[in-house]
């Protein structure tokens, strides 16, 4: 018994040790970011890990140097109505999925699984014609309706497979009291999949926050930019100093941490309930 | 349940998704597989598409381009795929141990997977500075001379897988649900059968975590083939087009050349690539998956 105990706590002061340094290798190269961020622009070139003298005035240059602002603002005005739609039109679709009986459900389930291979780059030349046609490049809508139509396919398998497995008794005990098809959506099937909801919140956030290659190709103009966008356009422009995009950086990076932070809990089981995707 | 209006309500609901389907897939994919036969520069209108047979697969067969693009993809979904399953399995398997602080382990680790990919790689081009990064100040501590890194067409590529490892958060959370998934009581069973700890890994958490290891892997190998944000920011695909990845090279065709319908073409090959790919792993799944006697029936 005893070499049993030993071994095991041998191996807890193993396990601790790599893992701290796995962590100290994730932490750096942000902690040298932020520090960096702080630093004069002399000093990014020597030697110290730390800054001497904090400069938090590197954070209002950085925010003034380019239009910060305007591009948080562009970002959040794509942002709320992508969340909205994909959010609201992935829980209709998955609802019908999940609760309905019609022809041809088996064959239309298939080519929603399908179209989780398709790669983007298939539909983003036709696409990007078919908005030019439209007049819509250079705005926001490019990026922000096709949100409306579904959400995309893998939010709603990630939601239908939650409400597959609420019980029936639920929503057909309130048909039989005479509640309609969308009083039983609204009321009943939307309140029970919150944690699928929330994951898909998370992930649209996410997304449209990392977004790159939309941006890119949708927005012209400095003005529509959002802040990925915007940010590497920073890079290029020739008077920035490493501190003043590296405050930029952080600034980007903040949000996304703080809302993984508070909801960390949402994001593991979204992660999870995804991954468990063996249909 | 099933009757006519139940039948109706059911279409209602599913519609934004099937409209969405005929606009923003089938329709696209349909009008981009007429572009691939096609030359365009878009910039005159559709009008002036002009249909010419299979003279973009023709000319992408004999693009040195294509092939360097090719070459970059394979070898980084070749090396990065393996290389980030194996470490990603190793840290949840560490953090799977129960113990005390490991919540704070699990944020630390994953927190750099929810950071913008265009933040992650304005640090990262800090970092590889060849004079003033901290990559190549540490290997200094150690008497190592560290290579230009970004600049240096040799090291590009490398440096860019080696970039990914930082960011493997999501793989480890997902190989840690499949981990935690393992009954505890076919662990003890093994133990009482004599088997020891490396014995259990093979026999018991590599089967039961199986379907993990499937799913990250297709997962690994498209993403692979995507590409861009990185590559783009960081390198735009040089130094001597050593990081220019298949998607970045579709891009540029697309968006800086304007070649509609040879872009087309590319991603009809990336598509082709993908599928074959998805489907050996598919295939050759029954042989090492394992499923928990759970089945999606309808």
């Amino acid at each position: 018994m005893h070499t049993a105990i030993r071994k095991w706590s041998l191996s807890r002061i193993l396990t601790l040790l790599l893992l701290t340094a796995g962590a100290a290798i994730v932490l750096v190269p942000l902690l040298w970011t932020v520090s960096t961020s702080l630093k004069t622009p002399a000093e990014v070139f020597q030697d110290s890990f730390f800054p001497k003298t904090w400069k938090w005035g590197n954070y209002r240059d950085a925010v003034t140097a380019v239009p910060f602002f305007l591009f948080l603002k562009n970002t959040v005005l794509i942002l709320i109505p992508v969340m909205i739609g994909t959010v609201f039109t992935s829980a209709l679709c998955a609802y019908g999925f999940a609760r309905f009986k019609f022809k041809g459900k088996r064959w239309l389930f298939l080519v929603l699984l399908a179209t989780m291979m398709l790669p983007g780059q298939v539909t983003m030349i036709p696409m990007f014609i078919m908005f030019k046609e439209a007049g819509w490049v250079d705005t926001f809508l490019p990026l922000i309706v096709p949100s409306f139509f579904g959400g995309g396919a893998f939010n709603i398998f990630l939601i239908r497979q939650f409400m597959r497995g609420i019980p029936r008794d639920l929503d057909e005990a309130a048909y039989m009291d005479g509640a309609n098809r969308w009083s039983i959506f609204t009321r009943i099937m939307l309140p029970l999949s919150k944690p699928p909801l929330i994951a898909v919140s998370i992930f649209t956030f996410m997304g449209v926050w990392n977004d790159f290659q939309g941006p890119l190709i949708y927005l012209n103009s400095n003005e529509k930019y959002t802040l990925a966008l915007g940010l590497s356009m920073f890079k290029g422009l020739y008077n920035v100093e490493w501190n003043m995009l590296m405050a930029a950086t952080v600034l980007i990076m903040l949000p996304a941490i703080i809302v993984f932070f508070f909801l960390q809990k949402y994001f593991i089981e979204g992660i999870s309930l995804s991954s468990a995707m063996k249909g | 349940m099933r009757n006519s209006r139940s039948e109706r309500a059911g279409y209602l609901f599913i519609l934004p998704w099937f409209l969405g389907l005929l606009l923003f897939t089938l329709g696209p994919m349909l009008f981009s597989f007429v572009l691939s036969f096609s030359k365009w520069d878009i910039i005159t209108g559709i009008g002036s598409i002009e249909f010419v047979g299979l003279d973009n697969f023709k000319a992408i067969f004999h693009d040195e381009l294509f092939y360097q693009s090719l070459k970059v993809t394979f070898i980084f979904a070749l090396v990065s795929v393996p290389l980030y399953q194996i470490v990603s399995l190793l840290i949840a398997l560490l953090l799977n141990m129960r113990t005390r602080g490991m919540k704070l382990f699990r944020l630390i680790y994953f927190m750099p997977s929810v950071i913008p990919a265009v933040a992650v790689s304005m640090m990262w081009i800090m970092i590889f500075n060849p004079e003033y990064g901290i990559l190549n100040r540490a290997l200094g501590w150690f008497g190592i001379q560290g290579p230009a890194w970004l600049q240096d067409p040799s090291y590009a590529l490398g440096a860019l897988i080696v970039m990914g490892i930082w960011g493997v958060g999501n793989t480890i959370i997902i190989y840690l649900s499949g981990l935690q998934g393992v009954p505890e009581e076919l662990h003890e069973a093994a133990q009482l059968d004599g088997a020891g700890s490396i014995r259990r890994f093979f026999s018991v958490t590599m089967p039961m975590i199986s379907p993990t290891i499937f799913f990250n892997l297709i997962m690994g190998i498209i993403g692979g083939f995507q590409y861009f944000t990185q590559a783009f920011v960081m390198t735009n695909g040089g130094p001597l087009n050593s990081t220019l990845f298949y998607n970045l090279y579709l891009y540029n065709k697309a968006f800086v050349n304007y070649e509609m319908g040879y872009a087309s073409a590319l991603s009809w090959i990336l598509f082709a690539i993908i599928l074959f790919f998805t489907l050996i792993v598919i295939r050759s799944s029954s042989m090492w998956v394992y499923y928990n006697g759970d089945d999606d029936r309808d």
